[in-house]
């Protein structure tokens, strides 16, 4: 039996935690096909064009245009945006940031070598798992991982299934940045660094983090005695 | 989102915040009523910038600490477009 052409849809979609995944690349998935052919076109037109000059920029500004073009450009109405709010809660310093602990806090998906938060209680969850099983991560509710920040680099460790981990996994200071931190403490920015720094994969039960972790969290930080937080988030 | 859920609790009781989003996800802040977020031209996976790019990283981090002292809503748009790094971390 012949088997069925793929479809362009299912070749947009097949990026998307599908036989080609690529996290980098999972917006294909919101284009359209018009919109996909538009991409692949600009594309090779750039490649070709890098091919004679090596300049690379127009590639990767190429595939920047359409990620936004997937995210902002498909927004639609913005009364349709789910977890929206029209209130915007705001806190004051009350004294100068140079005075001020700052924590800091990412859904990186970063833990502690030995400390790790062991989803849905598997050992040593590998990223490709951790990718594969999206779909639990997101109706599940999401643990958090402290991470003391004078922990050595080498002892960081990053898993998280919802973003291309590769860049961060390369250099935590992409999107947890311990060092830049306390850098800036010692210049007198800010008054100091809070000890612990936290991290928590993003991809995950929006109810239940809204319901009960973040408010969970936001009291943890307030008994570490933090003035202000610094969220990074992928 | 999840990051706004999680701003929007720290502020409630009390605690200044701030944020950096990537455009991709720049509509967040405002949509969900986030207090101050910065929003930088960066690819998805890369906040503060790219892997070995500390000068970036650095200077996103203070951009986003100097909203801290705003006591009004504040999303600021970074002007710096993406460049690429050393694609590790220093040594």
């Amino acid at each position: 039996m012949n088997k069925q052409p793929e479809t362009i849809e299912q070749l947009r979609q097949s990026f998307a935690y599908g036989s080609r995944s690529n996290l980098n690349f999972k917006f294909i998935k919101g284009l359209s096909d018009d919109e996909f052919g538009a991409f692949l076109e600009e594309l090779l037109a750039a490649i070709a064009a890098t091919t004679d000059d090596g300049n690379a920029d127009r590639v990767i500004d190429a595939a920047y245009r359409w990620q936004l073009e997937s995210y902002v450009g498909h927004l639609g109405d913005p009364a349709d945006f789910p977890h929206r709010h029209d209130d915007t809660p705001l806190a004051s310093l009350g004294k100068p940031l140079s005075e001020c602990t700052v924590a800091l806090l990412t859904s990186s998906g970063h833990f502690v070598e030995g400390d790790d938060p062991r989803p849905f209680d598997v050992e040593d969850m590998t990223q490709a798992e951790a990718e594969a099983r999206i779909g639990e991560f997101l109706s599940a509710a999401p643990s958090i991982s402290a991470v003391p920040v004078d922990t050595p680099p080498s002892q960081l460790r990053v898993r998280h299934g919802g973003y291309p981990i590769a860049s961060v996994a390369a250099d935590h200071q992409v999107a947890l940045p311990l060092e830049h931190m306390t850098a800036l403490a010692n210049d007198g920015v800010i008054g100091g660094l809070a000890p612990t720094a936290y991290s928590f994969v993003g991809a995950t039960s929006q109810v239940r983090l809204r319901k009960k972790n973040a408010p969970e969290w936001a009291e943890q930080l307030r008994d570490d005695g933090v003035d202000a937080v610094l969220l990074v988030p992928v | 989102m999840s990051v706004g859920h999680v701003q929007r609790a720290i502020e409630s009781i009390g605690i200044p915040t701030v944020g950096v989003y990537v455009r991709s996800f720049g509509h967040i802040p405002e949509l969900m009523g986030v207090a101050r977020a910065a929003i930088t031209k960066h690819p998805m996976g890369r906040p503060l910038g790219a892997p070995g790019d500390s000068e970036r990283q650095r200077s996103v981090v203070l951009a986003a600490l100097s909203l801290l002292e705003r006591d009004e809503q504040a999303i600021v748009e970074l002007p710096d477009p993406w460049r690429a790094g050393a694609g590790a971390a220093p040594t």
